[in-house]
């Protein structure tokens, strides 16, 4: 199977993976885990400050469905809750674990054989309890995919297209999207068959959707792996080595030939689930093993690290401490990614957690590291020919800098996917993707 | 609240996505452009002596200059040395005759990068192209001294064409269609005729416009709209009389044509971004050219047709393709 359309784009220069394996990061001394996912939806604390909690055990519930449930990821005595930083300077309530180093769980992890054969009401509430993250943006609940559609999307203006769609196609997304990013691979690779298990899983949840497995060019299906596909009726979509190919909008469109409606809608309206590969891996663990998401599994890259490693971190690990561990760094990073290189976010502190939402961390030193320049544009017109939602990024750019954020709404600022080819491409080094991002916060906020 | 994050480690950089950058700097794109010129050059050498090579050198010495000095008087950034200045002065050498007195290209040449560019804010923000807007100005003014002509006097090789002693498309408006049938195709090819220094021989710009091409400097929209529309528009005229209109390959290769859609019309930030933009824009040149050869007061139209399409630019951008995920609305 291959794409349906063509888009545009650009060629990445290419990265090296060191070993497709997934080690697992030291287990942290400390652990701060924050309750909610994005925004102020945040969970309940159900623990206290005092208390001992064991690796697994639910700290912090809430009757949102846009909002996962925390289990502590680590065993040990909670020190603290208060407010912490998330990556964007935000402050979000934490609970701080510090660890006794025995890592006890609640339960011990069994494989439990009979998923198979539960109901997929029973496995919704198992993997709702087990609070599966599927990585955004924006991130919510893996189960919130593919719950019914609340009814309250009917102010949109849709024409020819359902407002709300039962989900009839789903994408497995194992294209590693970004430089920085190679656990999808890793997960293709090495563990097989936890990825037929979690589309069996899947297949149960969602009935007679059809499922595709999307693999980069360079993403290798394994035998083992093509068989059970085969035998599960899975399509295998091989892409090409071209970003943002891995980026949700630009797979669905590339996959099934459909669009998202923008600006207000979602994959959800065109009937469509993806689900990243690493968040399927979790999704098995929490379902077939019954342990809650207490990991994550992150690509780490730069600083001496040329070929991207991937680790099992504990939730909550602070990347400071993972610098510590890391005896591959060399010379001290001056800038600190979280996400791929081209759409990840560069930390302020090393004193943030890891968290569901944590993809990749890059580390860049000195050399390494790029900066803007404020200089104006001359059109050259090259982030027009590589902008994959087919905008005039020159024109909006400009618009958001000198905030006329009403004309960049009329110029469909509100349909740019962030994918950061303008900027990548851009030959005065202007800051495309934050101007574009800024226009976008002014008008959510007016 | 006490803060849960102590500043006193070393600070990080905080800087915006992406986090990786291609190589290629607008020093790039413009030191590309310039060695695409090289061979334009180099052929005007070959045929006018350095003559040519005396004028280009006077013209990128004053561009360069005025870029200068204007940067300083308006207190912006130094930008002299990402090629843009030489660009500007070497394709207004190109488009100059080789006996244009040399105070004329260096008022021309100070006008283009003065009125033409620097006073709209610089690179990228002229509405339009400078060297044009420099040559209308010293062509209006100068009349004589910019259409003194000579005859080609190749350096080796080559014998002198002689078949005419003014350029084709001089001799096509007054002697008739017959005067040029003799003339070899293969001068006009070569550029073995009367005329600018830069644009008589269009293999030397066709090297340098596929360069630019295989470079990815320029997209093939306006190059081959233009050259197309204004082929077939001839095409379609010599059909309609043959009597009154010549072969249209003839006006494909002489004046202006090659150096106009490889390198006029695709000055950066004068002309449009968009495909559909960039195609219209070309045929938009094309046929307004050939309009001005046949039936205008000028001989060559490829500067008044890119200057008019030059001001349809930001019409020519609402031409788009649909944005992705758009949906049509009711009200």
């Amino acid at each position: 199977m291959g794409l349906k359309t063509s888009f545009s784009g650009v060629s990445l220069p290419p990265q090296k993976v060191s070993n497709p394996a997934i080690e697992d990061a030291p287990l942290p001394k400390r652990v701060v885990l924050p309750l909610g996912q994005n925004g102020n939806r945040v969970c309940k604390p159900v623990v206290e400050v005092g208390e001992q909690v064991k690796t697994g055990q639910l700290i912090g519930q809430s009757d949102d469905f846009l909002v996962a449930p925390v289990h502590s990821s680590i065993s040990g005595t909670i020190t603290a809750i208060r407010p912490w930083f998330d990556l964007s300077g935000n402050e979000m309530l934490s609970v701080i674990v510090e660890s006794d180093g025995n890592d006890s769980w609640l339960e011990e992890i069994r494989t439990d054989e009979g998923f198979s054969d539960k109901e997929s009401a029973q496995l919704l509430t198992d993997l709702k309890a087990a609070g599966v993250v599927e990585i955004g943006p924006p991130s919510m609940p893996l189960q919130a995919k593919f719950a019914t559609p609340e009814p309250s999307k009917e102010s949109r203006f849709l024409v020819g297209i359902p407002q709300t769609k039962p989900v009839d196609t789903v994408i497995i997304n194992g294209i590693d999207a970004e430089p920085g990013m190679a656990a999808k691979g890793a997960v293709l690779t090495k563990y097989s068959s936890e990825i037929a298990d979690g589309i069996r899983i899947l297949q149960k949840l969602i009935g007679s959707a059809q499922m595709v497995l999307a693999v980069g060019s360079n993403g290798s299906v394994n035998s083992p792996l093509s068989g059970e596909l085969a035998g599960l009726g899975v399509q295998v979509f091989r892409g090409k080595d071209k970003y943002p190919l891995g980026l949700n909008p630009i797979l669905i469109k590339c996959v099934t030939g459909l669009e998202i409606p923008l600006p207000d809608g979602n994959e959800q309206d065109i009937g469509v689930a993806v689900v990243d590969a690493v968040t399927l891996l979790h999704l098995v663990e929490a379902v077939r093993d019954l342990k809650p998401q207490v990991e994550k599994v992150v690509s780490v890259s730069g600083a001496g690290i040329t070929a991207v490693k991937n680790f099992r971190v504990r939730l909550g690990t602070l990347v400071q401490d993972l610098i510590e561990q890391q005896t591959g760094l060399k010379g001290e990073p001056v800038k600190v990614i979280a996400g791929g290189a081209m759409t990840g976010v560069a930390l302020f502190s090393t004193d943030i957690p890891v968290t569901k939402d944590t993809a990749a961390l890059i580390f860049q030193t000195a050399t390494e590291a790029k900066s803007f320049s404020p200089d104006a544009c001359i059109n050259c017109g090259l982030c027009v020919r590589h902008c994959p939602s087919r905008l005039l990024p020159n024109e909006l750019s400009k618009y958001c800098e000198f905030t006329m954020f009403e004309e960049a709404r009329d110029k469909f600022l509100l349909h740019c996917i962030e994918c950061g080819i303008c900027a990548y491409v851009c030959p005065e080094k202007r800051p495309m993707l934050h101007l574009m991002r800024y226009g976008k916060r002014e008008l959510s906020l007016a | 609240m006490e803060k849960a994050i102590s500043l006193d480690k070393p600070m990080l950089r905080v800087s915006v996505a992406p986090h990786i950058q291609q190589k290629i700097t607008t020093s790039h794109i413009m030191y590309d452009t310039l060695v695409a010129l090289v061979p334009a050059l180099l052929a005007g050498i070959f045929f006018f002596g350095f003559a040519a090579l005396k004028l280009a050198l006077i013209c990128m010495a004053t561009a360069l200059a005025c870029e200068a000095g204007m940067q300083k008087l308006m207190g912006r950034k130094l930008t002299v040395f990402n090629g843009s200045g030489l660009i500007l002065g070497l394709l207004f050498a190109l488009i100059c005759s080789p006996e244009t007195p040399w105070w004329v290209v260096m008022l021309g040449t100070a006008i283009a990068v003065i009125l033409g560019r620097e006073i709209y804010g610089g690179l990228g923000n002229n509405p339009f192209n400078a060297v044009l807007v420099g040559w209308a100005v010293a062509r209006i003014s100068w009349v004589d001294q910019m259409t003194t002509w000579v005859m080609p006097e190749p350096q080796f090789l080559l014998e002198a064409g002689g078949y005419i002693e003014d350029p084709p498309l001089s001799v096509l408006r007054w002697e008739g269609v017959d005067s040029l049938v003799d003339l070899p195709w293969l001068d006009l090819f070569i550029g073995n005729v009367p005329g600018t220094i830069g644009t008589v021989s269009v293999v030397a710009i066709l090297i340098g416009g596929i360069y630019l091409l295989l470079r990815r400097r320029i997209t093939w929209h306006i190059p081959v709209s233009f050259l197309a529309s204004a082929w077939l528009f001839g095409l379609l005229f010599w059909l309609i009389d043959p009597e009154v209109y010549a072969n249209p390959t003839i006006y494909l290769l002489s004046g202006w044509m090659f150096l106009g859609a490889f390198f006029l019309a695709t000055d950066k930030g004068t002309v449009p971004v968009t495909g559909p933009g960039m195609i219209v824009f070309g045929i938009g040149c094309g046929l307004i050219t050939m309009i001005i050869r046949y039936w205008g007061g000028f001989l060559d139209g490829v500067a008044f047709a890119v200057l008019l399409m030059n001001a349809l630019t930001p019409l020519l951008d609402r031409l788009r393709p649909r944005v992705y995920g758009r949906v049509k609305q009711i009200a």
